[in-house]
């Protein structure tokens, strides 16, 4: 915590990123005060507006205020892409600190588990998961976090292996420390940092990726506003009304950027080899 | 100095992608059709088999050119010759005479007699559990060009039902093919060289029986999108697409580089309403309620930008069945939707937004699937006009190939469709199919659970009616019946559409869309 504050106070770039993504999700809590319309309320009889002074992005094809659905989209994509990369961070640092830890036969079924979700091409792993279980945000949600788990775990476990011959630990062992003592006290405090710089880094690309099922209709179903399936709708009417693309599509490009370069400033702060 | 060439490299990247974009649109407008021995074709296709028996694959067949029927519909929806030159009926009205044309071959060059066309409709019979929905026959005899079919009772619109795609010609002599992939030898005047549900290659049939084939290829890919099939198009990838979407039919209004051909079409996008034991809409109320929450005129006004007449009866209004004496009890009033609703004991009792009624939201499965850009629209505006009744609708997107089965098996609250309404030249057989009572699958369409004596009791009368004003008053009748019952949801009638590089002419779509590549589909210049 500490190195984050002096992080934000020494690190320009960290802290003009930090409350940029700060932004963005005040932004996505504050939708429904911002928003000048309801995201789902279709007033047919405007249908395809172009931008204007009432609807600044226009509208889609029900009518319904395509700013307001942008607008609610950052909501909706924004915490359901937090909540895989949680849900991605803990199964797999948890799977990999496991295997590395005890080793034996927990490592050999967990890590050559691991090996066969590597051996498929992951985007359509998840597509054929997504679309075995039909399209759902959640069925999303769980097709790409049977794809990426892996990553964390490999990660994972390669660090406790080398966290494990620390003096520390062994001095830990030799004073008769549980299993969970260690786990929790001596090698988790070190791993911790590097993880969390990896899941802050692929926010990004998790979020492209949920967009992108949703764009092929595995991820949300109308009329949810998530970009994705904005982008998708849109694309009917690319000819027509550009501007149903064109918002969600930049909000996505200002999105993943804004969250890739927080990652790489998050990773300058805290890397601890960058000190050294 | 960093900076700079850091902003320099950034320049040079944006200037190389302009640049790589730019080259994306160049090397357009090389038509395939100007060289004359080539046409191809951008279409939607459900097909991933050309066994006409199966499905409706039958309708790809012809559609694409390989199969024909004894007779074939003219642009007024009239029985017209095609293989067969002429028909009569017999006085006791029970046996039908074809003449064959003598000069029909099938592309194998065999010729087509009446006996191998006798064996063709056996073969359909045997194999389609749809055929018997049109008429059964009690004998079918062949004496050389000559063939008498005798039904069983008499059937006023035979020559029609023989239109139907299902009934194409093939030659059951040859029984070494695989009728899924490489089709059935049929007489139509281009032939399949490979076909997949992606893309059929075909080429023309040297033994065509009814004058010369205009192109020696033809390619019909699979365009599903429709802002790609008109993107297709518009780069010259194709000389022809069928159906270009509402919106970017406006981008086709240049009459020197396109031929616009749009008419109204028999066809009815419609809804099935399950209404079995079970399904909230087993409550007429409820039906009710869900049709007169929809705004249908916004829809097809706004919403398809007037490519789409408003629906309100099964038959569309470019039939003459009384369209406009119908009187639709459920037109558009949310107040009395919500009203009947609360009358069909469904109130909002937890605030969610939705009405329940014993601790369950009244919540409808729409099946529909996006090869036709209207069907996920229509799905779409009903869920948004729905909740605002407190309906709540779940929409089930699937791929067309398992529609169908899930229309027979009934597994669906509500499952849309576009459908044709004038299979044998009249709307018969497409009241039947969808709304006749369904007695251990003899329609196997109607899985709905909708029954109704008086119906039932119409649609006798008119299968053995053989004066036409007569059958139109009782069709009339049997529309008003569902429209009264509340039977279906009918949401509009599409005008459909062929657009064409004004390198070809004569690709002009029919009422009755199974024709379009025929034989008359040539080059403007030759």
């Amino acid at each position: 915590m500490e190195t984050l504050i002096n992080g934000l106070k020494t690190n320009h770039a960290f802290a003009i990123t930090s409350f940029l993504v700060l932004l963005l999700v005040v932004i996505a809590l504050a939708a429904p005060l911002i928003a000048p319309y309801d995201p789902l309320e279709a007033t047919m009889q405007n249908a395809y507006l172009a931008p204007s002074a009432e609807h600044w992005f226009g509208t889609d094809k029900l009518g319904r205020d395509n700013f307001s659905r942008v607008l609610y989209g950052a909501a909706y994509s924004l915490s359901s892409v937090l909540l895989l990369v949680a849900i991605i961070f803990m199964v797999g640092t948890t799977l990999g600190v496991l295997a590395g830890f005890y080793g034996g036969r927990v490592d050999v079924v967990i890590m050559r588990v691991a090996d066969m979700m590597i051996s498929f091409p992951g985007m359509i792993l998840a597509i054929a998961i997504a679309g075995i279980l039909g399209g759902s945000l959640f069925n999303a949600i769980v097709a790409l976090t049977v794809v990426t788990w892996t990553k964390y775990a490999r990660l994972a476990r390669s660090m406790v292996l080398k966290v494990k011959k620390r003096d520390f630990v062994e001095a830990a062992i030799v004073n008769g420390g549980t299993s969970t003592h260690i786990l929790c006290r001596h090698i988790l405090p070190n791993i911790l940092p590097l993880m969390l710089i990896t899941a802050a880094s692929d926010i990004g690309a998790m979020m492209m990726e949920l967009a992108g099922l949703s764009f092929l209709g595995f991820g949300s179903q109308p009329p949810a506003p998530e970009w994705g399936l904005m982008l998708n709708e849109g694309r009917q009417q690319l000819q027509t009304a550009p501007w149903l693309m064109f918002f969600p599509g930049l909000a996505i490009f200002i999105t993943v950027v804004i969250f890739n370069l927080w990652g790489d400033a998050l990773r300058d702060v805290l890397d601890p080899r960058q000190e050294e | 100095m960093k900076k700079l060439a850091k902003l320099t490299a950034a320049l040079a990247m944006i200037g190389l992608l302009a640049f790589a974009a730019a080259g994306c649109g160049g090397g357009e407008e090389k038509s395939a059709a100007a060289t004359g021995d080539m046409v191809k074709i951008g279409v939607t296709n459900f097909a991933d088999s050309l066994e006409p028996t199966d499905n409706f694959f039958g309708w790809v067949v012809m559609r694409y050119g390989l199969g024909e029927c004894l007779v074939k519909f003219d642009d007024k929806m009239n029985s017209a010759p095609w293989l067969a030159e002429s028909w009569s009926i017999s006085d006791d009205k029970l046996t039908w005479t074809f003449k064959i044309n003598d000069k029909a071959t099938f592309s194998n060059g065999n010729k087509v007699t009446a006996a191998a066309v006798k064996s063709s409709l056996e073969r359909t019979f045997a194999m389609s559990n749809r055929a018997p929905t049109f008429f059964e026959y009690a004998s079918i005899t062949a004496d050389g060009q000559n063939l008498m079919i005798k039904t069983t009772r008499p059937v006023p619109t035979l020559p029609g039902m023989l239109a139907d795609p299902l009934f194409i010609i093939v030659d059951t002599s040859v029984t070494d093919r695989d009728y899924a992939k490489q089709g059935p030898i049929c007489t139509g005047p281009y032939m399949v060289k490979e076909y997949s549900k992606a893309k059929a290659v075909m080429e023309a049939n040297p033994n065509y029986w009814d004058g010369a084939v205009p192109f020696k290829h033809a390619e019909i890919p699979t365009i599903d999108d429709p802002n790609t099939r008109a993107m297709a198009l518009q780069s010259g990838e194709i000389d022809c697409a069928v159906n270009i979407a509402a919106g970017d039919l406006e981008l086709f209004r240049d009459s020197d580089k396109y031929n616009i051909s749009e008419i109204a079409s028999l066809r009815t996008v419609l809804a099935q309403i399950n209404m079995n034991e079970g399904h909230p809409c087993h409550d007429p109320k409820v039906r009710a309620a869900l049709i007169s929450c929809l705004d249908r005129e916004t829809y097809n006004k706004v919403l398809l930008k007037d490519t789409f007449i408003s629906g309100k009866a099964p038959v569309p209004p470019s039939l003459d069945y009384g369209f406009d004496q119908l009187v639709d009890p459920n037109t558009y009033n949310v107040e009395r939707a919500k009203q009947l609703l609360a009358e069909a004991g469904w109130q909002d009792t937890n605030g969610d937004g939705y009405v329940d009624k014993n601790g369950k939201n009244l919540e409808l499965d729409f099946v529909y699937y996006s090869g036709r850009a209207e069907l996920p629209l229509y799905a779409e505006a009903t869920q948004s006009d729905a909740k605002k009744v407190g309906i709540k609708i779940n929409m089930r997107n699937v791929d067309y190939n398992v529609l169908d089965p899930i229309r027979q098996k009934g597994d669906f609250d509500l499952c849309i469709s576009n459908i044709l309404t004038a299979n044998s030249g009249d709307p018969e057989v497409y009241l039947n199919w969808y709304w006749k009572t369904n007695v251990n699958g003899s329609q196997p369409q109607n899985s709905t659970g909708y029954s109704n004596p008086e119906f039932d009791a119409l649609s006798d009368a008119l299968a053995v009616e053989f004066d036409p004003a007569k059958r139109r008053e009782l069709m009339i009748k049997m529309q008003q019946i569902l429209l009264d019952d509340g039977a279906a949801l009918f949401f509009g009638y599409p005008k459909t559409n062929m657009v064409s590089k004004t390198t070809l002419k004569n690709a002009n779509i029919l009422p009755a869309d199974y024709y379009w590549l025929t034989k008359d589909v040539a080059p403007a210049k030759l």
